[in-house]
């Protein structure tokens, strides 16, 4: 008899399922996809025991026939797709007919569904991967699915999972994100206990932003949108004398990207607060995390990372999401064009919104380790989550990483506009929640809509208007325009300057040098002599004509203007310093924009400064004609502004 | 404990008493209240020395680094010493009116002090805790001539560099021969020397070099610029140099470290050279920077056939172009400088006259010297030219 034997459905279901199905998060994103492709409007969903206990999900979609229903448990059973042509063509979320037999394998499952022409429904149970009972229901129109004791077959993978509340955080995180890409639609969310998340449909994104995270975040997030045709790049075309008589060339279709970018003052520690949906669909992409990051260069520290929201649109054949059964990852046709592209927008988007970071909000503004994907400043919108309130049951919401509660730094007069962590004091209008009346409230909480922004937008596009007034111990400006009073840090406000005027010169080989009396001889150590070997020719066009003097010295012949002595031998050592771990890949790019953030920073106008009045107007009037006059090239912000409005709350004349 | 011992001297020892005139003293406080620090974090650093014997009082300021001390002549009535805080009491001494002042120290450092109808007292601080100012050696003392050094120091104290980290440039080079006096200072970009022959120092054999910081350079300069006298004494230890102008001394902690050698990077084959006035140069540098780059400041200087031509352009401001005529027949040349570098030199030479730009290319060192064969003087300026 031969060893070697065809497994049973059943065991190639449970091994399907170690790939699909990871954590009770992934059961509901799955089901969730499901429902969002049946083209739910309205979509509920309660999980107990961190998703181990129970996971069920109603929607009001299509709903399912009484075939389709038990159809829909074979292996690569699906609606979505009809032949391997469509893979080019992914329109819906699933298409891989793994999901419902994978769950069905691992846990004891309910699938009741109703078709919205059909009088009667269907009621399936399975255990195990087998059909227990198949019954007729009635009911409203649509599709419930209830999954208890995942894993109950499963031990191995029951005992990875991790503790209750992490698995729940998950899940809480995870219908966030696609109650963001959703805005039309109705999510609700609820544990054992009480709601974790409600959101109406509403018109827009922003709202539902609003709906969720709160005034706050939304304050600190700038709007963005952009589209442009696909390029043509290499699609195959058949050749003329094959093409039909009515033959078309096929529509590129637009690459369109919406969504949400932080302000700089909006800084975390990971990149877990960057959520890209490509058509929808929530995905972790290597490529699009590195034109965001491509994007703050030098605007935020290179250790932080932003808030974003981006949703990516194109046509479904250029973006193949069939790379990992979860679908987190997807491949670009065009890759390098996707690339440029989200990086130009978000560069455009945060040129154009200037935005002035507040005062008070920077106070508490320290990056942190933001929690794994649930933005802090959800807290308050989320009924439930008031800590004194409901202690254990909040825990849900410190999800895997908790947030560290920021020190008390605030000034008195703080206001509403504090930021996220602050929040759960700032409750909306109405009562603070209590364990009772937790889900009703969080239903009130979630009905307010959008309050207008009664003060613009704080901009930097009025620097240019600003008056000084005087320094603050030879270090800070300050100054006043109509908007209010601004604190201009004049060091990090004159390296913007300069870093972008060197960058221009250098584009154009137009650096000014000096050139020196006597060499610098500056020594080096070994691997510093081999970075400066690299980077010769580099800094040589940027005004620092320099040479090997020996074999662990160089002589500096000649100096970017400006830059002279301790702060020349300085800048040399910024630059030749092993540039992290990442070194290989540092590109030409990143080290001339390196190498130009050291010299200007070198060379910049230092804090304990002297300025006379004409010289601090000349800096402001150069700072308002910069590119980024909001955060220096190393990520630390500029200017920062107490608005008439903070300044009249705080004296109490409103 | 000698400083127990002194201050149980000054205590039981009674009260300074000294009447002076308020003339006297406000112009010794003048010369000498620029060498208090300002923003100490010694407390007794911002206090004047005032001591009491004979038939003068004599006052001391010190900032650790240097020090100055002078005298008056004084009525004094009872001998002893105290200290004051230094700027009250030099801007209360300046809003008297003219006449005798009496200074009397009483209890606990309180001084009492008395001028017509007005009467004052301040608190000062225990005489033991003012640092020991170093004496003035009456060895090895050199003679200077005050109208050189005051020309010396005048035409390079601009080119000390003001980086403070790179100390060995924070100070001129005094530069002593036996027939001659010279000063060098230099910032890495621009260097100043000049030399005045024809003067006669009987104790130095062969050379010796001297650097002198900024700071002391300063208070030299207006030491200088406040006497009368026609020479200065000089001497040095180990550590402190002295300069005794008049009744004045001012002492500075030596700076250490090796002056760069300047020998090496003076130009000697720069063949190309215009003759221009001073007043012309500077009116069209002055004109022409205004439109320079805002941070290096730099201007193109082109010399062709019988003129110089200044320009500068930058993307913000314009560009601008100025045109000296002036005898030139050699090869042309395009050279770029910072324009400021160029302008501290002709305020230094007073502007006037004219003076000699010799270069060789555009990238080597440019020098500049006034044009005056009487002059006894021998001055020149070296600059780095700017790649523009």
């Amino acid at each position: 008899m031969g060893r070697i034997r065809v497994l049973s459905d059943q065991v190639a279901n449970q091994i399907a399922a170690g790939e699909v199905v990871d954590r009770p998060a992934s059961v509901v994103k799955e089901l969730l996809e499901n429902a969002l492709d049946a083209g739910a409007t309205r979509i509920r969903m309660e999980v107990e025991g961190g998703g181990r206990k129970l996971i069920r999900i109603a929607d009001d979609g299509c709903g399912m026939s009484r075939d389709d229903a038990l159809l829909a448990f074979e292996r690569h059973a699906t609606s979505k797709i009809r032949s391997s042509d469509d893979l080019l063509q992914i329109a819906t979320l699933g298409f891989r007919g793994e999901a419902l037999p994978s769950i069905a394998s691992i846990s004891r499952l309910e699938l009741t569904t109703l078709p919205a022409d059909q009088p009667t429904g269907t009621r399936v149970e399975i255990a195990g991967g087998k059909v227990l009972s198949v019954e007729d229901v009635g009911g409203p129109p649509g599709t419930t699915i209830t999954v208890r004791d995942l894993f109950f077959n499963t031990p191995a993978r029951r005992k990875f999972l991790r503790a209750e509340t992490t698995e729940m955080a998950h899940v809480t995180a995870l219908v966030t994100h696609y109650a963001l890409a959703h805005p039309e639609m109705h999510f609700e969310l609820h544990s054992a206990t009480h709601a974790l998340l409600t959101a109406p449909p509403v018109r827009e994104a922003t709202e539902r932003i609003y709906q969720i995270f709160g005034r706050d975040t939304l304050d600190q997030l700038v709007p963005l949108a952009a589209e442009r045709r696909f390029e043509h790049a290499g699609l195959p075309e058949p050749p003329p004398w094959r093409r039909d008589e009515d033959y078309r060339p096929p529509d590129p279709g637009y690459l369109r990207v919406s969504g949400f970018v932080s302000k700089p003052a909006l800084q975390k520690l990971n990149r877990n607060s960057i959520y890209v949906f490509v058509n929808q669909r929530l995905i972790r992409d290597r490529l699009i995390l590195h034109a965001v990051t491509e994007a703050y260069r030098n605007i935020i520290p290179p250790t932080s990372f932003p808030v974003l929201l981006l949703f990516l649109e194109m046509p479904p054949h250029e973006v193949d999401v069939n790379v990992h059964p979860a679908k987190t990852e997807v491949r670009f046709r065009q890759q390098s064009l996707v690339h440029d592209f989200v990086r130009e927008s978000i560069r455009a988007t945060l040129m154009k919104a200037r935005p002035a970071a507040s005062f008070v909000e920077a106070l508490t503004a320290t990056p942190r380790a933001a929690s794994s994907l649930v933005p802090a400043a959800g807290e308050p919108e989320m009924p439930g989550s008031d800590p004194v309130a409901q202690p254990e049951e909040a825990a849900p919401f410190a999800l895997s990483a908790p947030v560290p509660r920021p020190e008390e730094v605030r000034l008195p007069f703080s206001g509403s506009s504090m930021v996220a962590e602050a929040a759960v004091e700032i409750q909306p209008a109405g009562p603070v929640p209590s364990p009772a009346s937790s889900g009703a409230n969080g239903h009130a909480c979630s009905q307010q809509i959008l309050p207008e922004g009664a003060e613009g937008a704080p901009s930097l596009a009025s620097l240019a208007s600003l008056k000084p007034l005087g320094q603050l111990r030879e270090s800070f400006i300050l100054a006043v325009n109509d908007e209010g009073l601004w604190i201009v840090d004049q060091h990090v406000a004159h390296e913007r300057v300069l870093f972008e005027k060197i960058l221009r010169e250098r584009k154009v080989e137009r650096v000014n040098r000096q050139r020196l009396l006597m060499p610098m001889l500056i020594d080096l150590l070994p691997q510093q002599m081999a970075i400066f070997a690299t980077l010769a020719e580099e800094l040589e066009r940027n005004g620092c004509e320099a040479e090997p003097f020996g074999p662990h010295t160089i002589a500096i012949k000649a100096a970017p203007a400006g830059l002279a002595g301790t702060e020349l031998e300085r800048m040399i050592f910024e630059v030749l310093e092993q540039p992290g771990s990442d070194s290989q890949s540092e590109n030409l790019e990143t080290a001339r924009t390196r190498i130009a953030a050291s010299i200007a920073c070198h060379a910049a106008i230092k804090v304990n400064m002297p300025l006379d009045p004409a010289r601090m107007e000349w800096l402001l009037a150069e700072l308002a004609r910069t590119e980024h006059p909001m955060s220096c090239p190393h990520g630390r912000p500029i200017a920062l502004r107490y608005s008439w409005k903070e300044i009249q709350r705080a004296f109490q004349r409103i | 404990m000698p400083a127990g011992v002194e201050q149980e001297k000054a205590v039981s020892g009674a009260a300074m008493e000294i009447a002076v005139s308020r003339h006297d003293l406000l112009r010794e406080l003048t010369a000498t209240q620029s060498v208090v620090e300002r923003k100490t974090t010694i407390p007794i650093l911002s206090n004047f020395l005032l001591e009491a014997d004979g038939d003068r009082i004599a006052i001391t300021a010190t900032d650790l680094d240097q020090s100055i001390r002078t005298s008056c002549a004084a009525k004094v009535k009872k001998p002893g010493s105290c200290t004051i805080p230094a700027r009250k009491l030099y801007d209360y001494i300046r809003l008297l009116g003219d006449g005798d002042i009496s200074i009397k120290l009483l209890e606990n450092h309180w001084v009492q002090i008395r001028a017509g109808r007005s009467n004052t007292r301040m608190v000062g601080m225990a005489r033991a805790n003012f640092p020991q100012v170093p004496e003035f050696p009456e060895s090895s003392v050199t003679r200077i001539p005050v109208a050189s050094l005051r020309t010396l120091i005048a035409r390079t104290i601009f080119a000390i560099s003001n980086e403070e980290s790179r100390y060995t440039l924070n100070g001129a080079l005094l530069i002593l021969k036996a027939e001659s006096l010279a000063m060098v200072a230099t910032d890495g970009h621009r260097l100043a020397h000049i030399e005045k022959a024809g003067e006669s120092f009987p104790g130095i054999n062969g050379e010796k070099k001297v650097l002198i910081p900024r700071k002391a350079l300063q208070e030299l300069q207006s030491l200088l610029a406040d006497t009368d006298a026609d020479s200065l004494d000089f001497a040095d230890d180990d550590s402190t140099l002295f300069f005794r102008v008049g009744h004045r001394v001012l002492t500075s902690r030596r700076l250490t470290g090796q002056f760069p050698n300047y020998e090496a990077v003076m130009p000697r084959d720069n063949n190309k050279f215009v003759i221009v006035r001073s007043q012309d140069l500077f009116a069209s540098i002055q004109r022409v920077a205004q439109f320079a780059d805002e941070r290096s400041g730099a201007i193109k200087m082109r010399i062709e056939q019988n003129e110089l031509k200044v320009s500068s352009s930058s993307a913000e401001a314009g560009e601008s172009e100025d045109t000296i005529e002036t005898p030139y027949s050699s090869d042309p040349l395009v050279v770029g400088f910072n324009s400021a570098y160029l302008i501290d030199f002709l305020k230094a030479i007073g502007n006037e006259g004219e003076v000699r730009l010799e270069f060789k290319d555009a990238q080597s060192a440019g020098q500049v010297r006034p044009e005056d064969a009487s002059d006894d003087y021998k001055y020149r300026y070296i600059i780095m030219p700017m790649r523009i």
